[in-house]
């Protein structure tokens, strides 16, 4: 059976483009950064609001990101496969590891709306007093806020880049008015932006978010058009279960096929068809222990 | 959840002190409370013997200024505190009791393959089999299994789905580390002359 794959692309051009004057810009003082990082942010404000863009999925592969580069920053070797794999291999009862403890962190922080009580679950380590004391300590527009809130927690806490970048990120969605987590900052600055401070650390930030949001924005046109795709697809699923196991693949980075409502045997199928149709990826690249997404 | 372990006869508040004195008893009772127990008791427990509003950061801070000049003090230690003899001691305490076994009996392979672990986390007995040439027996597994200082960690995709391990917080109480960030990096094995630079 083949299918036409074409049409699925047409719709690409529906989400707008960053202009041309954001992604091509150099910037060097802190009045052009700032300039370039509200107009990018107010792109994504924009593209993020969208029918169309998969936010739930495009949050968590902006977590998996996050979680990777703080993979980076702390000089650990895992990256998105095995974060991937730590997260979802681990079973009732296990420890998740230093990887698997840095990706849950961010995925509990993007999964519920920013408050004191879900940044707990996500910060185990720290009490919800020190949480809301840290997340309110930036003023002003939002991008100096996140960076505000990003030196105070790396100076009393030299070594907290993760409990750092999602509090900074947090007190940005707060600040732009988003509900919930979208991880940016991390995925933008370098291991060398968290060791400044003041003007310096505002700049890296504004750069980063700038960088983030241009990235954001391809990717959420990038998963708008699969998850487009897919949603084509789905009505030629017969399976039992097929249109659940189809709203979790448009909601998280990935899925093993035990953990779809549909008998093993039939959840392996159905991920292999969908792979056939074009509308999934397989992951991991292995035979065994695989992972879906779209 | 956390309500529920509180004691209703515990006055947490002491309204009825002046201010200073509230302090100084809140102060001891987290001196109390890390006096009794064996291992780092983290934030929230202290939280509960204290009053509603009071910061266990400060009181916990005051109290190791209290301490200056004695010869123990508060350790941060994995998201809690505990008591720890400074390191200046230790000789005076190997030197007039057996106290050193009562934490670790490890012989030196044994640590090798907690280290291997460590640096190496998540990993299989097949990856620590790579490691050491050899296989490493169920028995010292189980032996750092039952000290708490390693716990199982995700499954590795592989034929059977064997367990990895990865260390504990106990592991990190252990050897005096606040996160694995503690642990000596390759630099500092070379400048101690643990690994050759040929490695």
């Amino acid at each position: 059976m083949t299918f036409a794959q074409s049409d699925h692309t047409s719709d690409l051009d529906t989400l707008p483009r960053m202009p041309v004057w954001v992604t091509s810009a150099r910037a060097e003082t802190l009045e052009d950064v700032a300039f370039l990082s509200g107009a990018a942010l107010n792109h994504l404000h924009l593209v993020v609001g969208r029918e169309e863009v998969p936010q739930a999925l495009l949050r968590d592969r902006l977590a998996l990101r996050a979680a990777e580069t703080c993979m980076v920053f702390s000089g650990r070797p895992e990256r998105a496969g095995e974060l991937r794999d730590a997260v979802h291999l681990l079973r009732p009862g296990d420890l998740p590891g230093p990887a698997g403890e840095t990706y849950l962190a961010w995925w509990r922080a993007v999964e519920r709306s920013v408050s004191i009580k879900a940044l707990g679950r996500a910060l185990t380590s720290l009490e919800p007093g020190q949480i809301a004391t840290w997340l309110d300590a930036g003023q002003g527009a939002p991008v100096g806020r996140a960076a505000r809130v990003l030196e105070v927690v790396l100076t009393e806490a030299p070594r907290g880049e993760v409990p750092a970048l999602i509090l900074a990120d947090a007190a940005l969605a707060q600040a732009l008015g988003w509900d919930q987590i979208v991880p940016l900052l991390a995925a933008g600055l370098k291991r060398a932006d968290l060791r400044k401070r003041g003007e310096d650390l505002r700049i890296a930030c504004h750069r980063a978010l700038t960088f983030s949001a241009i990235e954001a924005v391809r990717l959420a046109a990038d998963l708008a058009r699969r998850a487009a795709h897919l949603k084509a697809v789905a009505p030629k699923l017969r399976a039992k279960g097929a249109a659940e196991a189809v709203a979790m693949f448009l909601t998280r980075d990935a899925v093993a096929p035990a953990a779809l409502p549909l008998p093993d045997r039939a959840a392996r199928r159905l991920c292999d068809r969908l792979v056939d149709l074009g509308a999934l990826r397989e992951l991991t690249g292995r035979d065994t222990f695989r992972l879906y997404g779209v | 959840m956390a309500k529920d372990r509180s004691d209703p006869e515990l006055d947490r508040e002491l309204t009825d002190l002046p201010p200073e004195l509230r302090w100084r008893e809140w102060m001891r009772r987290i001196e109390a409370v890390l006096f009794a127990s064996a291992s780092p008791v983290p934030r929230e427990d202290l939280a509960r013997v204290v009053g509603q509003g009071a910061s266990v950061d400060l009181l916990v801070e005051d109290l190791a200024a209290d301490l200056e000049g004695r010869a123990f003090e508060i350790a941060q230690v994995a998201g809690g505190w505990m008591f720890r003899t400074r390191p200046a001691y230790a000789p005076a305490i190997r030197a007039a009791a057996d106290v050193g076994d009562q934490l670790l009996d490890l012989s030196e392979f044994d640590v090798a393959v907690l280290a291997a672990i460590a640096y190496h986390q998540p990993i299989t007995r097949d990856g620590l089999k790579d490691i050491f040439g050899k296989e490493i027996s169920r028995d010292l597994i189980g032996r750092l299994h039952a000290q708490g200082l390693i716990g199982t960690g995700p499954r590795s995709p592989r034929r059977g789905a064997p367990y990895t391990f990865v260390t504990t917080e106990q592991f990190l109480v252990a050897f005096g580390m606040e996160s694995l960030r503690d642990l000596p990096d390759r630099e500092q094995l070379e400048d101690a002359g643990v690994v050759g630079e040929g490695l």
